[in-house]
């Protein structure tokens, strides 16, 4: 035990290749990655909500993975909805968006123009705003602000 | 009057070896990153998020759009172990 110093053997990688056992649904993950996530994060949160709030009350009583399985399915159902119907809708403003966050460190504040087109888009065709929780309430948000303090060089 | 080009030598010097090694630091992370400028200010959520597209898309800068995920993504999770003795 004495020899086993944390940080003397690095940790060995594990993958567990069993699935998920029958009795659970099978529903199929969502396959998207880190910045078109982040693009659409604000609207998941305005079309899933119900479902997320399910999901986070849920966690909140008991952490244990098992216990939040449906809700969890259902989360992932109502994103993946989603993200079907902004890839049918607002494919190119989109893609345009989580390009433009993959090339600066995923920040929402260096992408406003693709953003706004992407707005416009998802407000028109899918009647989905993006609004900032616990945002101060007399203010512009800060994805409105015509000027803001911080931004990307060029307008 | 004959130009003193002997005394621009060092200018030229340093711009060459400041902008020498300033490219090669740019192109050495923008080869790593995939063409795109490095990720800084990295917490544990982006570091967990790279781990995940590692994982979909095979390099932890690499995006995807699809929401249909690779086949084994279910079960590709690396978790680290340690060995108890």
């Amino acid at each position: 035990m004495s020899s086993l110093q944390s940080g003397s053997v690095s940790p060995k990688p594990y993958v567990d290749p069993t699935p998920l056992p029958d009795n659970v649904p099978k529903v199929q993950e969502l396959g998207l990655t880190s910045a078109p996530l982040k693009s659409a994060a604000f609207f998941i949160g305005a079309y899933c909500k119900e479902f997320n709030e399910d999901f986070m009350l849920c966690k909140a009583e008991n952490r244990e993975p098992s216990h939040c399985l449906k809700e969890g399915r259902r989360v992932t159902r109502c994103a993946t909805d989603l993200i079907n119907k902004m890839r049918e809708n607002c494919l190119s403003q989109f893609q345009e968006h989580w390009n433009c966050l993959e090339r600066n460190n995923q920040e929402y504040y260096m992408c406003r123009k693709p953003e706004r087109t992407l707005n416009a888009c998802m407000f028109e065709k899918l009647g989905l705003t993006k609004t900032i929780p616990g945002a101060p309430a007399g203010q512009k948000p800060i994805h409105e602000v015509e000027s803001p303090i911080f931004k990307a060089v060029q307008k | 009057m004959p130009v003193p080009w002997e005394a621009l030598i060092p200018f030229g010097l340093l711009t060459v070896m400041f902008g020498a090694s300033g490219t090669l630091l740019n192109l050495s992370t923008r080869a790593q990153n995939l063409g795109k400028p490095i990720r800084f200010n990295i917490d544990n959520w982006d570091e967990m998020m790279m781990k995940r597209d590692e994982q979909l898309t095979g390099h932890k800068r690499g995006q995807r759009d699809d929401p249909a995920p690779p086949p084994g993504f279910e079960t590709s999770s690396v978790w680290e172990a340690h060995p108890t003795r």
